[in-house]
């Protein structure tokens, strides 16, 4: 059979499959053990299935700017004219796969730590993967904020009722937080339908380019600025980041999982794709304000990650430091830190989503996160060691490693931008590694000074067959970056050419090949 | 003289008005302590033949005036007929076991929302205001009586007297503004008055007073504020499948009657009434509800909201097609999920209603999950939150209001959703994050409500995720309104 | 003849004693009378209209409104009845176990 046939409704099958499987759950019988395995073989299939999608995006790339591949447009609602609008490039690619990669690990880490009301768990990240997958693909703005909402409740419902001691603060403040901020993205999607008679993205990303719409005053800042809100809060950037540390310490490991490896960068992913897509000239405009957020975000989470006694929290706190550096090799608007920061949202996935899972490995053991309780973990668990290490060298951007290409392309964009910008921000990468290596010396060496430490088992398959593979993809990012690069820079400079009033730089092209190789 | 094309058109107020007749002639009969399920099912029957009936009547050859243009059948007409009729059948449904259940099995109930309905589905195809004013009449004398069907409860008969009071009080007021624009006018029908209104190069003072009045008098009936005093009282005293039945279908006939009018009689004049309206019920709503312990007192607070959100709409009627489609479309939504969250408050209520603290829902979702689950669906839907029809209810009327450059209002608007999601998560929050104050499993749900509760829910998530066919309907309507 | 203004003078005069009657009288009776009084006054309006148009409307109007004043005031009593029943009182303000 010729795969490609399925083209037209891969993207379709992989977001909806998930969403079956949850509906097929709420019929099985309260057994958990066979709910536990249902779920891992929906998440496995999406994940088979998913990887269709960059195995051939080779054939249906979009050559110009303003198209997508796996492309598919059905109308939806008449009036309102809403579309089912989906399709991908070679940034929301790997956004996806991302997502159906970092769930089954998410049902195996819940193996064991969730046991009470395992049936709802399994529903919901179900429900919550199909509503991530969604975010990514949609190129209808009605369809996008659906998907987008439709995160919201899973993912409050898995702190609020999986969740350590605080979980119901955590959970409702998260929900506000977010409710509140995506509110306004709502307000400023239905002017620009009621403006154009469009929701569908390329349509209105042609309108507002060629000025079709008409936009008195500051209607354009003001519309910027209700996309803005959303976004920052769920990346979330300094100031509005608050909410992180406390969803991030109540969640279960899955939901850290995915609330740092995919959720945040649904953030991310709408400041590029929205707020870059829609607004060139005005995001051209509030770039500087914009980057210097960033930059208070990268050194204020890494002072902040440096102090904590709680090791979840201090990941959390590093995750606003990173998700720093992406936001300000975003709105950079050069090729090599757009590139970086795209490559910089799947390192973060990737290595943060693991130090979940390592956490979540010792809580399972000892139920909880104080950094004083451990110390001297490497002599009862070194192959635990051994992975944390490698995770750790991962995050803090070590060469060869998956994080130090993002970092660099971004360093190295935001020099271009601005020197003191780019100077700052690599303080932010010295802070980082001083973090990550003090929470390792601490936790790994040193005597045991807590009986109950010695005698912890080392990881076991189930956790084994979670954290290699993750540990071997973040090796393998750092080294061969181009395969994922190649899409990556094909889309962004798709981006970046379609900017107006942003100079294109041919000479940044050759900067960037040189980088990459 | 009337033709049969003309009973046609009244055709479900017939079959409603038969039917409860049969049960009020049928109850003596019985004897007392039987059960009286059987009229219960009874009613059921009638409810769907209505339903039945209006579809027949909703075909285009009965499209027109009847009664020497006493009312009309459009697609205005139809809608709100289908919506009163699915609210009637989803109560008289989860009234079946609930009666018995709080020993009031009584067969005049079910006659009463029968006849009740008859008086709101005549309200929806009204255009002579002395059938308005009748046909409201009917709908609120049986909304008072079920107010205080629990009639041995002192909560019960309070709720109905204060119901009682205030609404003859707002009757009068919409009774002295028909009379004045009947003065102003020389015409009680409502397309005469429009025309004239509509015509004459300045409009009479009295008919601005009139105007006036009758806002107040159907301000109270749909319980925007400033007129929303009574509704958190009544509605916590009230039995809850009534609450569920009077906070959407006689509220939905209100609408239809202020949509007639409004529309109808030119429009600008009202508009700085309903603006301001509209921002009052939405913040006096939310604000209010926040406050509540009760679950009956804080959806009634939700409703005062809810009928700001279609309030909104309302101002944005100068854009006629939008507006109209988009206040009839939410009401059918908020209908929907109001139901269905009341038929799991009657099926949560315990003897005597003594759950209805939103403590009594710590835990619901380990004692029953799929009760909760079901409540928290229709919450998720009163937030307005995807896949749901509160979303798309409330996407649509913000888009109305912002295609007429209501920029301050869509503003206050959804300002105040967001602010409105926090009081229904709440209850969300009480229900899967704390734990059951008792081991005592939730009451088991009987077929009737598991009808109940599926009619809303495959409503609310149909109008959801496929409100196309709807959305048609409704844009149909106001293309056909002024052709006589 | 008297002018139409002075009939509605005194409708409006009986509406406005109606209305406040109703707000500032503590006896559920009277309530209750209060808005009988705003009806006839409404009543009065209509007849006064009905007379300066030569139309008939208004007076079919008086009499729906007199039928329908008559059916609440079954129901009205029926339930003022069901209240004393309840509380043994008759003053709006003991009627209070729902807070306003």
């Amino acid at each position: 059979m010729n795969l490609s046939t399925l083209n037209p409704w891969i993207l379709t099958l992989t977001t909806f499959l998930p969403a079956l499987g949850a509906l097929l759950i709420a019929f099985l019988p309260r057994r958990d053990r066979d709910i536990r395995w249902f779920a891992l073989a929906i998440s496995v299939i999406t994940l088979l299935i998913s990887l269709h999608l960059p195995v051939h995006y080779r054939e249906v790339a979009p050559t110009n700017s303003g198209t997508f591949a796996y492309e598919q447009n059905l109308q939806w609602i008449t009036s309102p004219n809403i579309h089912y609008h989906i399709g991908i490039d070679g940034i929301s690619l790997w956004l996806v796969v991302l997502t159906t990669f970092l769930v089954p690990f998410c049902v195996l880490a819940s193996w064991k730590s969730i046991h009470d009301r395992v049936k709802e768990f399994f529903i919901l990240l179900l429900l919550l993967e199909t509503a991530m997958i969604g975010v990514f693909i949609a190129l209808d703005l009605f369809l996008f904020y659906f998907f987008w909402e439709a995160t919201l409740i899973p993912m409050a419902l898995i702190i609020g009722i999986f969740g350590h001691q605080r979980r119901v603060y955590a959970a409702v403040k998260f929900f506000l937080y977010t409710m509140i901020a995506s509110v306004f993205m709502l307000a400023a999607i239905i002017w620009l339908y009621a403006q154009s008679n469009t929701f569908d993205f390329v349509e209105l990303q042609h309108l507002i380019a060629t000025g079709a719409i008409h936009m008195p005053g500051h209607t354009t800042l003001w519309l910027f600025l209700g996309f803005f809100v959303a976004f920052a809060v769920k990346v979330p950037l300094f100031p509005l980041h608050t909410w992180l540390p406390d969803a991030h310490v109540e969640a279960p490991t899955a939901g850290s999982v995915l609330l740092a490896g995919v959720l945040l960068k649904m953030g991310t992913y709408g400041l590029l794709r929205f707020n870059i897509g829609l607004f060139p000239v005005e995001a051209h405009k509030n770039a500087p304000w914009i980057m210097t957020l960033a930059i208070i975000g990268i050194v204020y989470g890494a002072l902040v990650a440096l102090v904590q006694p709680n090791m979840k929290k201090l990941v959390a706190y590093s995750s606003v430091s990173h998700l720093g550096f992406v936001v300000l090799g975003l709105y950079s608007f050069t090729r090599a830190g757009m590139d970086g920061a795209v490559f910089q949202m799947l390192n973060h996935g990737i290595s943060t989503g693991a130090l979940f899972l390592l956490l979540g490995v010792v809580y399972d053991r000892r139920h909880t996160y104080e950094i004083k309780e451990y110390g001297g973990l490497a002599t009862p668990m070194p192959m635990y060691a051994t992975l944390f290490l490698l995770i750790t060298l991962s995050s803090i951007g070590l060469p060869l490693m998956n994080g130090f290409v993002g970092e660099f392309l971004i360093l190295s964009g935001a020099f271009q931008a601005k020197a003191v910008y780019g100077i700052v921000a690599a303080s932010g990468v010295i802070w980082s590694a001083f973090y990550m290596l003090w929470l390792y010396q601490r936790t790994f060496y040193g005597k045991i000074t807590n009986p109950v430490n010695a005698t912890l088992p080392d990881v076991d398959l189930r956790e084994r067959s979670i954290l290699w593979p993750l540990a071997v993809l973040a090796l393998v990012m750092g080294v061969f970056p181009t395969l994922w690069m190649n899409s990556i820079d094909a889309s962004v400079a798709g981006i970046l050419g379609t900017q107006h009033g942003v100079p294109a730089a041919p000479a940044l092209q050759v900067k960037v090949n040189t980088v990459l190789k | 003289m009337p033709t049969a094309t003309d009973y046609i058109r009244i055709l479900p107020e017939i079959v409603l008005s038969v039917w409860g007749m049969i049960i009020m002639f049928i109850e003596p009969i019985l004897p007392a302590g039987r059960s009286r399920k059987g009229l219960g099912i009874f009613a059921a029957v009638g409810a769907i033949a209505a339903i039945a009936a209006t579809i027949y009547q909703a075909r285009p050859e009965f499209a027109g005036s009847g009664f020497n243009g006493m009312l009309r059948v459009d697609h205005f007409s139809v809608f709100f007929h289908l919506v009163v009729l699915l609210v009637t059948l989803a109560t008289i449904l989860m009234s079946l076991d609930y009666l018995p259940f709080q020993k009031i099995d009584r067969g005049e109930y079910y006659a009463l929302i029968l006849l009740g309905a008859v008086g709101m589905c005549l309200m929806s195809s009204a255009v002579e205001l002395v059938l308005i004013f009748i046909a409201l009449e009917i709908s609120s004398i049986s909304s008072y009586i079920l107010a205080g069907f629990r009639r041995h409860a002192a909560e019960s008969a309070e709720s109905s007297l204060k119901y009682f009071l205030l609404g003859s009080f707002a009757t009068a007021f919409f009774l002295y503004g028909v009379a004045l624009l009947y003065g102003a006018t020389g015409s009680t029908n409502v397309f005469d008055i429009a025309r004239t209104l509509g015509t004459s190069p300045h409009i009479e003072p009295l008919a601005y007073v009139a105007v006036a009045l009758i806002f107040t008098g159907l301000g109270f009936k749909v319980a925007c504020a400033p007129f929303h005093v009574w509704t958190p009282d009544v509605y916590e005293g009230a039995p809850s499948p009534v609450v569920a039945f009077m906070s959407t279908a006689p509220k939905a006939a209100s609408f239809a009657v202020l949509i007639r009018l409004v529309i109808d009689t030119a429009s600008p004049h009202w508009f700085w009434v309903i603006w301001t309206a509209a921002v009052l019920s939405m913040c006096v709503g939310n604000l209010g509800a926040i406050l509540q312990s009760n679950v009956k007192r804080m959806l009634a607070y939700s409703s005062i909201a809810h009928a700001g959100y279609l309030m909104v709409a309302f101002a944005s009627a100068s854009n006629r097609e939008l507006g109209i489609s988009a206040a009839m479309f939410y009401s059918a939504a908020y209908a929907a999920m109001n139901v269905g969250a009341f038929a799991i408050i009657t099926q949560m209520a315990g003897a005597g209603e003594r759950y209805s603290q939103i403590d009594d829902y710590s835990g619901l979702g380990k004692r029953s999950p799929v009760l909760a689950a079901a409540l928290t669906f229709f919450l998720l839907s009163l937030i307005g939150i995807p896949i749901t029809g509160g979303f798309f209810a409330k996407f649509y009327v913000f888009s109305a209001a912002l295609r007429t450059h209501l920029i301050w209002l869509t503003v206050i608007g959804v300002a105040n959703s967001g602010m409105g999601s926090y009081y229904y998560l709440r209850l969300i929050v009480r229900m899967y994050m704390f734990e059951p104050r008792t081991e005592e499993p939730a009451p088991r749900v009987r077929l009737g409500m598991g009808l109940a509760i599926s009619i809303c829910l495959i409503a609310t998530l149909w109008l959801g995720v496929l409100p196309n066919v709807v959305l048609h309907y409704t844009q149909g309507a106001p293309t056909i309104f002024f052709t006589r | 003849m008297i002018p139409i203004s002075y009939y509605l003078l005194l409708s409006a005069f009986l509406f406005a004693c109606g209305v406040t009657g109703f707000l500032i009288k503590r006896n559920i009776i009277t309530l209750f009378m209060s808005i009988e009084l705003m009806l006839n006054g409404v009543n009065l309006s209509f007849i006064a209209f009905a007379t300066r148009l030569q139309t008939l409307d208004g007076h079919i109007f008086v009499f729906f409104v007199m039928v329908v004043a008559a059916a609440e005031a079954a129901v009205g009593l029926a339930i003022i009845i069901s209240v004393y029943r309840t509380r043994e009182t008759l003053n709006v303000d003991r009627v209070n176990l729902l807070k306003l």
